[in-house]
């Protein structure tokens, strides 16, 4: 069912990071992939609300690997974004689009 | 290489997620354990999944249900509640000082009784020191020299050479004052000890040497000592050429061997100049040999308990012993009490002690409990403004529990601060306080040893009564604020009659203080009333213008012959000089802290009887105008050949020989020979204030008694110049003897002076009592008619005058004070019989304390009722019909 809601900005840019990883979209590249690229830091726990939310909304869906022996035994949770996922992102760059064409930064004028 | 992934992590995850947030710790040990990754941001990671602040924890991971919901949300109680108090500064700060205030007066009260009773000495590894006493059923004679429960010397070694749980065994004879010959002779408070005294306290002296086995090796022989500090420093200017000096104390010379460490003065709440061999008593205390007297109590023991021993153990193998001593005395049965060595573990004092600590402990406890409910009065009027807010969460299905916890978070934070505080001020005032208490104390007094300062038996009592009083005074705040009584609240409370649940709650608790301040403040009112009638009593016999000297002769090594001429000569000197017009002697002057008593029987009469006597030479009741209303005096003849007459008190008389006539009947005396009784004198209270006592006897000042006679001096000349002419006689009979000279009043001093202080406590502590109701009162009455403003403007614009308004608010207000006021009468009036021995002779139910005090608070809460009542009404109608 289409969702009437529009991502926030944050799910966005957690939603963008696990297409970009595809196969390999698990907490520790997802979180690192996030730093790098926009210089934030992030906890896990932001990281992970939000994950669950927008599973919740059914744009991702998760499971579970087997267990790492890596990682104390413990297995790593996977992430892959649904159609409703895709669905969602392409509403969301449409519009901003939208907003941002014939902006030019820097010759705009200030509010009034 | 990164460290070990900490485990405390792993098992919070597994407290707080069980195991379904595994992968997130995978994740976590996967960053961590590559080596690119501080502990810091480790645990920053783990913060954020434990404690997520104010969002809701995602619904995906199961939970264990309300230990975890405690645990993530009591950190935002926390930051919530410390910003609401922040936001509300007035309120918190009254809130936090009325429990500082409660909790103060406790810790400092706590503090002394910790000091005194409850901590170990001040030695090294004084928690392994235990003091053993005995007490004892059906033995014959005892001789006491300080206390019954106190052992002897034979005692003392069989128990010293057959235990097998102490590492040594030290005895000592507390009670030892000596004088010090010099230019200027003075009087020291000493000890004897065992030659292994200061090994088993594990206090070697700082300078010199302890006791050695050869010290205490022969009796009479020994004669070294070892100087406090103190001592050292004070009298012997810290000269470092002190050791091999002599010391002359009671015309013994002594070497010194010893200087105590600074600080160490024994075991005893009175400070001990100097320690001796217990060998050297009999020498010292001329014509007492308490080595020679088996049945004698006189040596107090402290016992080192080797490793690994407990004090059952210790109990167990001592009792062996003293059941063998049991033996030997058939018809004897000995308890022995072994405790960690403390200030007072004397078991006589115990009761007694015990006793004053319970009345502190209450008298404080009423404070703080008055101040909780002021506190909780507060907390209620502030919930009550957020009613509605509290109401809407409810009603839409907020967890009842949590708002209560969230209440109480608040009423915690208020209690820690407020205790912390408290204690903090009653810690560091507590020297000045000590000081003040010490001032009030009758002269004389030595300084105590015990030093007072806070440890962690103080420390775990502040933080536990801190602990309590947040929830006593937050609990019933927050679950009446969190009722569900949803409708109520949403509508506007209150209406025309003022009467809510809450608002009844809000005036028991007014009605409480009342009540407790009004027990506190007719106790104040009583002890100071008995205090005003023991400066004004009469005691029944003269004591203006008397003067009374003591002298110690036996220790300056005088004979009862010797004595007899020194009093002789020293009473004509004394006659002679300008002023002096009648001289007594007597053996314990009257009202003196030092009593004497016998066992006395009467033919034909059962049982035996203590009874108190004095000796005393026939001028002594004219000098203090006590008549002698039946039979005569004794006569000069009689006094001098020291005959066995004796004169009763009228009180005497009236209980042994009840409507017979005494003269000519005869009392035995225990020990001795028959008295015949030639006299009745009129009671006094010569004994203790307020009391005359049914059991005292005046015997003849003979030869015998020479030795430890008094001199009373009636002399119209004024104090300052009789004693100084006093001193000058003696000086020139004997410049080494040390006098007190003093006047009689000033033994009033020992009887008023615990009176005063605990008089001032107790006013003290009714006064802030009375402080804290009333603005428990003011806050009420404030608040009780800040929330009927608009009917108040209803009723003033349908044309209610002012003074029918405030009559009516007043009333209401008084209502809760009257029932606490007279609750709280009732009450003391229940206990006030704890007080009578301090009351000197004031009735328990002293009327004028029960009307006085009462009026007093009433008025006051009266004026604290006005001020509220009074203001609403000069509101502006229009203004109050205005009002939310």
């Amino acid at each position: 069912m289409a969702s009437r809601e529009h991502l926030g900005e944050f799910e966005q840019i957690v939603l963008l990071a696990v297409l970009r990883l595809g196969e390999n979209a698990y907490g520790v590249p997802v979180r690192q992939e996030i730093e790098k690229r926009t210089r934030r830091s992030l906890t896990v726990g932001a990281l992970y609300r939000t994950l669950d939310r927008l599973e919740a909304k059914g744009y991702v869906v998760s499971w579970f690997s087997d267990p790492v022996p890596e990682r104390g035994g413990r297995s790593k949770r996977y992430f892959r974004v649904q159609p409703l996922g895709i669905r969602a992102l392409r509403q969301s760059r449409q519009e901003l689009a939208a907003m941002w064409d014939g902006v030019e930064l820097g010759k705009a004028m200030h509010g009034r | 290489m990164a460290a070990k992934f900490p485990r405390l992590i792993v098992l919070l995850f597994r407290l707080r997620f069980l195991r379904s947030a595994d992968f997130v710790l995978g994740d976590l040990m996967e960053e961590y354990n590559s080596g690119t990754r501080s502990r810091l941001w480790l645990w920053r990671q783990a913060f954020s999944m434990l404690f997520p602040g104010t969002a809701p924890p995602p619904p995906a991971y199961p939970q264990r249900e309300n230990k975890m919901n405690f645990f993530t949300s009591y950190g935002s109680d926390l930051r919530y509640s410390a910003r609401t108090l922040r936001k509300n500064p007035g309120f918190t700060a009254v809130a936090v000082i009325a429990i500082a205030l409660g909790i103060g007066v406790n810790t400092g009260i706590f503090t002394v009784l910790n000091g005194v009773a409850l901590r170990p000495l001040p030695v090294p590894g004084a928690s392994g020191i235990v003091s053993i006493y005995q007490t004892f059923r059906a033995v014959g004679r005892r001789n006491v020299h300080g206390a019954a429960s106190f052992f002897s010397w034979r005692e003392y070694r069989n128990y010293r050479d057959n235990n097998h749980v102490l590492s040594g065994l030290a005895a000592y004879s507390p009670f030892l004052s000596v004088t010090l010959a010099g230019d200027r002779p003075q009087q020291l408070f000493g000890q004897f000890a065992s030659c292994n005294y200061f090994d088993v306290l594990n206090e070697p002296p700082a300078l010199g040497r302890a006791f050695s086995a050869a010290d205490c090796a022969v009796m009479r022989e020994g004669a070294v000592v070892v100087l406090s500090d103190n001592l050292w420093r004070s009298t012997f200017g810290a000269d470092p050429s002190i050791l091999g000096r002599t010391m002359v104390l009671n015309r013994v010379s002594f070497t010194v061997v010893g200087v105590a460490p600074p600080g160490f003065q024994g075991t005893e709440p009175v400070p001990a100049a100097f320690w001796a061999p217990v060998t050297m008593q009999p020498q010292v205390e001329r014509g007492v040999d308490l080595f020679a007297q088996t049945e004698t109590s006189w040596l107090v023991f402290l016992g080192r308990m080797k490793p690994g021993i407990s004090r059952p153990q210790v109990r167990a193998d001592l009792a062996v012993i003293a059941g063998r001593i049991d033996r030997l005395t058939p018809g004897r049965k000995t308890t022995l009490q072994v405790e960690t060595a403390t200030y007072l573990s004397l078991p006589e004092a115990r009761p007694y002690i015990a006793g004053i600590a319970v009345v502190l402990l209450a008298a404080v406890g009423m404070v703080l409990l008055i101040a909780c409910a002021n506190v909780a009065n507060l907390l209620l009027s502030r919930a009550a403004g957020r009613q509605k807010e509290i109401a809407i969460r409810l009603s839409v299905g907020a967890n009842r529990g949590r708002i209560v916890r969230q209440l109480l978070t608040e009423s915690m934070l208020i209690a820690l601060a407020g205790g912390a505080l408290g204690s903090l001020v009653a810690v560091w005032s507590f020297d000045a306080m000590v000081a003040f208490l010490f001032s009030h104390l009758p002269h004389g007094t030595p300084p105590l040893s015990i030093g007072f300062g806070p440890d962690i038996r103080v420390l775990s009592y502040a933080a536990a009564l801190t602990t309590i009083t947040g929830i006593v005074f937050g609990l019933v705040p927050a679950l009446q604020a969190s009722r569900p009584n949803v409708s109520a609240a949403l509508k506007q409370s209150g209406g025309l009659s003022g009467k809510t649940a809450d608002g009844f709650l809000r005036h028991a608790l007014v009605g409480t203080q009342v009540a407790v301040s009004m027990v506190l403040l007719i106790a104040a009112g009583l002890l100071l009333r008995g205090l005003y009638l023991a400066q004004t009593i009469d005691p029944g016999f003269e004591m203006k213008n008397i003067t009374t000297v003591s002298f110690d002769l036996r220790g300056q090594g005088y004979d009862a012959a010797r004595a007899g001429i020194f009093q002789n000569q020293l009473k004509e000197r004394l006659a002679a000089l300008a002023g002096v017009d009648s001289i007594a002697q007597a053996w314990t002057t009257p009202l003196s802290d030092n009593h004497r008593g016998t066992g006395f029987t009467i033919p034909g009469q059962p049982g035996s009887f203590a009874m108190e006597d004095n000796y005393v030479s026939p001028e002594y009741f004219a000098l203090l105008g006590i008549p002698i209303v039946r039979g005569r005096n004794f006569t000069a003849t009689e006094t001098r050949a020291g005959a066995p007459l004796v004169i009763v008190t009228e009180a005497t008389a009236r209980r042994f020989w009840p409507n017979q006539d005494p003269l000519g009947k005869i009392v035995h005396m225990d020990g001795d020979s028959d008295f015949q009784v030639i006299g009745v004198a009129k009671d006094a209270q010569v004994s203790h204030l307020a009391q005359s006592t049914d059991t005292y006897l005046y015997l003849p000042a003979g030869p015998k008694e020479q030795l430890h006679m008094e001199l009373l001096v009636h002399s119209a000349a004024g104090f300052p110049a009789t004693a100084q002419g006093i001193r000058a006689a003696i000086h020139a009979l004997d410049p080494n003897l040390v006098v007190d000279v003093a006047r009689l009043e000033d033994n009033l001093e020992f009887w008023r002076g615990p009176s005063r202080i605990v008089a001032t406590l107790a006013g003290s502590l009714g006064a802030l009592g009375m402080l804290l109701a009333c603005v428990g009162v003011y806050g009420v009455v404030s608040y009780a008619v800040s929330r009927r403003i608009r009917e108040i403007g209803i009723r003033m614009t349908l044309g209610a005058n002012a003074r029918e308004l405030k009559s009516l608010i007043l009333r209401q207000a008084m209502r809760p004070v009257v029932i606490g006021g007279l609750i709280g009468i009732a009450g003391c009036a229940a206990v006030s019989q704890i007080l009578k021995s301090m009351l000197f002779g004031l009735s328990a139910y002293d009327p004028i304390a029960f009307l006085g005090v009462p009026l007093v608070l009433l008025s006051v809460a009266l004026v604290a009722s006005y001020i509220p009542a009074r203001r609403a009404t000069k509101v502006d109608p229009m203004v109050a019909l205005r009002h939310e």
